[in-house]
């Protein structure tokens, strides 16, 4: 299929460091979602349901796993012929030396040039750290009908909330005129979720300005919005309805993760119209055996339950023996749960090994404990 | 590894009730994810073989559907080569339609192939085996061919009407027969054979000159004498999918995970076409137990000692016992399955009780609404 005339470069650099030992060797957007996913699977499924052929990923924090994982392009069918996913990390250059990407505009100031190869209508950025799925073929015709020089995907927060995020201040048509980072007096309670479309042309010559300004973060939201403002630029807030959810705190990921449980839950993963693709695993479908109970679950491929699983998410490969209960937890993908264990409010890191008859969690704790050391007893 | 992969199609002893008139033997949906062709193309890719061609005896469509270009089996998709071959000529009779009559319609792609040695197998063999120390030891022996077999215990029950092999202590194959259930110990010709690519176009020809309904296996018997031809033992798990009770029978016992290991083997993986269904969702009141359960299902019933394929509903109520449901199947409220195999994407709403046996399971038909 010939795809649309937008290219897509996804922020994939950050550690997530509040998500503590689950990004210790891998960062945040390759860490395992919902039993068999990566995060990032969210963004590149959606590009490839939105009829986008360019994807480029640009990676800094531990980015081995992540680049050999974004390269195999055709896990989400994005293997064609006028397209692909483009692993794009720091590079050392000519009289400049080797640099990491200063910022989120930076990262794609030091792309330039794979950008000008494609030379695309339309730039779509996009942070690989979030759940939801969303159509930006529907988003790029927005851009269009309201001929706009940038448009803004936003969410309606609750107001009291608002503060934590960065708030777009819009007229009756859903132009922004005022940008504000957290305020502390929040005047809209319309979110931005990170997803912006930049007429590329116009974007260019914003990023070489960027680049060479010293006093600039080179930070989308810090510096290019307030330019573009600036320069009474046509910016639109793009209105999104559905699951959103940024999965950086080990609680925030543990709660995306029961959001699955509940019937009728918004992201709906089964929904066939819009899949969300992920590697292919050679392993035997799940066994659920003779003594097992298994109730309120989400278990995927290649997982053995052999004890009792209530109310949890059990990720690929991962085996619970006899005896063992997990309650209210996510267990990430290889991880065993030994006989007589007890796991309950816990995320268990992958191929993480729990001693039979251990206990982790309880079920009046505050916050979601992280069980992380390869084998715990 | 230097041979041609050809995996031949079923004769009329294979008959798995009803499963089959939709779909040829080999691409029938297997233990909740796979279909059966995709173990011994396992095989011949994780052995290295990277020609394979499948020849298909009749509706091909879901064969094509399934196998592709052959790149999800790991085919490399520059140096390797996955063809669907199947008699493009419409046969004046079924009967007319045997391996030998396909392998001469399609003659050209076997001369043209530079492999010196072909690996002929059925997929209806369901067994894990490493086939480069199979034509290893056929070259070190200098027999003419080499024929797999397996030794069994259990030959009342299982490969019922398969070819059975007599051998002297050489191993040196001295005649064929047939499994009729007689007696428990039996050596089973699994109908898989290595030969130079010589012989096997010899062989071909001359099974069409002997006879218009030859099968490669009849040219192989009357061969017994002139040919060397050895045994080559297959230990492990091996089984034979030729008819429904044993289609059922050997999806139950494969539950079993210690009899999955036997199949199932580290570093040897068995490819199949994935769906990218999302996980199964268990829901509060749901109870399930000795099952084997593929992704994207929703099950709120009740499923004991059965099979669950992929996107397959268990509404409420229901009841799933000693069952193999196939992918997309719905089971509605209430409704009772007790040795039932139902295909795919059949909905059983009205009807709330079926019940069979072992060895007569109750067959719903595809794409029923019962």
């Amino acid at each position: 299929m010939r795809a649309n005339n937008m290219a897509a470069m996804i922020l994939a650099g950050g550690r997530g460091s509040r998500l503590h030992d689950l990004t210790k060797k891998v960062a945040k957007p390759a860490v395992h979602f919902g039993g068999k996913y990566r995060i990032i699977d969210f963004p590149l499924s959606n590009c490839a349901n939105s009829g986008i052929s360019n994807v480029g990923v640009l990676t800094q924090y531990e980015s081995v796993l992540l680049n050999a994982y974004v390269a195999k392009d055709q896990f989400w069918g994005l293997d064609t012929n006028d397209g692909g996913v483009y692993v794009l990390t720091p590079r050392e250059r000519d009289q400049k030396g080797l640099d990491v990407y200063r910022g989120t505009a930076d990262a794609i100031t030091q792309n330039i040039d794979f950008l000008d190869e494609i030379n695309p209508e339309y730039v779509l950025i996009l942070s690989g750290d979030h759940i939801y799925k969303m159509n930006y073929e529907k988003m790029l015709a927005y851009h269009q009908m309201k001929n706009a020089d940038a448009t803004i995907a936003v969410l309606q927060v609750p107001l009291k909330e608002a503060s934590r995020f960065g708030i777009m201040n819009c007229d009756e048509n859903d132009m922004i005129y005022e940008f504000e980072e957290k305020p502390a007096q929040p005047k809209s309670n319309l979110a931005s979720m990170g997803i912006y479309i930049f007429s590329y042309k116009t974007l260019r010559k914003y990023l070489v300005a960027d680049d060479k300004n010293p006093n600039s973060n080179h930070d989308f939201g810090k510096d290019i919005i307030p330019a573009y403002l600036n320069d009474g630029r046509t910016l639109a807030a793009y209105r999104f309805k559905g699951y959103w959810k940024d999965v950086g705190t080990v609680d925030s990921l543990w709660e995306s993760n029961m959001d699955l449980l509940k019937p009728g839950n918004e992201l709906d993963l089964g929904d066939t119209s819009w899949k969300i693709y992920t590697e292919d695993v050679n392993a035997l479908p799940q066994y659920i055996g003779e003594e097992a109970v298994v109730e309120n679950a989400y278990i995927t491929q290649g997982a053995v339950i052999m004890g009792e699983v209530r109310n949890s998410v059990i990720g690929t490969g991962c085996e619970v023996g006899r005896g063992a209960k997990v309650i209210d937890s996510v267990i990430q993908p290889g991880a065993k749960i030994g006989e007589g264990a007890k796991v309950t409010r816990c995320i268990v890191a992958d191929n993480v090994e729990v001693a039979p008859g251990a206990v982790y969690g309880s079920a009046d704790s505050e916050s979601i404990e992280l069980v992380a050391k390869k084998y715990a007893e | 590894m230097r041979a041609l992969g050809i995996i031949n199609f079923e004769n009329s002893n294979v008959n798995i009730g009803g499963l089959d008139d939709y779909r040829p033997a080999p691409a029938i949906a297997f233990l909740g994810r796979y279909r059966i062709i995709d173990f011994i193309l396992s095989n011949y890719t994780n052995s290295g073989i990277d020609n394979v061609q499948v020849y298909c005896k009749e509706k091909p469509r879901n064969l094509i559907e399934h196998l592709g270009s052959g790149s999800h089996y790991n085919i490399n998709s520059k140096r390797g080569k996955l063809r669907i071959l199947y008699g493009e000529k419409s046969f004046s009779s079924p009967v007319y339609n045997h391996d030998v009559a396909n392998y001469m319609l399609n003659m050209q792609y076997i001369e043209e192939d530079t492999n010196p040695y072909v690996i002929i197998a059925p997929s209806y063999f369901i067994y894990s085996l490493d086939f480069s120390t199979v034509l290893q030891t056929h070259i070190e022996s200098h027999a003419d061919i080499t024929a797999l077999y397996t030794s069994t215990n259990d030959a009342k029950v299982q490969f019922l009407g398969c070819d059975t092999l007599e051998m002297d202590k050489d191993k040196k194959v001295t005649g064929f027969g047939t499994n009729r259930g007689k007696k428990k110990a039996n050596t089973i010709s699994m109908e898989a054979y290595v030969m130079t690519k010589k012989l096997f176009i010899d062989l071909v020809k001359k099974a069409a000159e002997t006879s218009s309904l030859y099968w490669l296996k009849d040219i192989i018997v009357d061969s017994v004498e002139e040919l060397d031809i050895r045994g080559y033992q297959v230990r492990g798990y091996v089984a034979c999918v030729n008819s429904a009770s044993e289609y059922f029978r050997i999806n139950m016992e494969l539950r079993d995970r210690n009899v999955a290991k036997g199949l199932f083997k580290p570093g040897w993986p068995v490819y199949t076409q994935t769906n990218d269904s999302a996980p199964t969702t268990y829901a509060t009141g749901s109870c399930v137990k000795g099952s084997v359960v593929a992704n994207g299902c929703s099950i709120e019933g009740e499923v004991t000692d059965s099979v669950i394929s992929r996107n397959v509903t268990v509404r409420k109520g229901a009841i799933v016992k000693d069952s193999i449901i196939l992918p997309g199947a719905y089971i509605g409220e209430n409704v009772k399955l007790d040795h039932v195999i139902v295909d795919k994407y059949a909905i059983i709403h009205h009807v709330k009780a079926l019940t069979g046996t072992d060895e007569e399971p109750v067959y719903v038909k595809r794409r029923d609404r019962i």
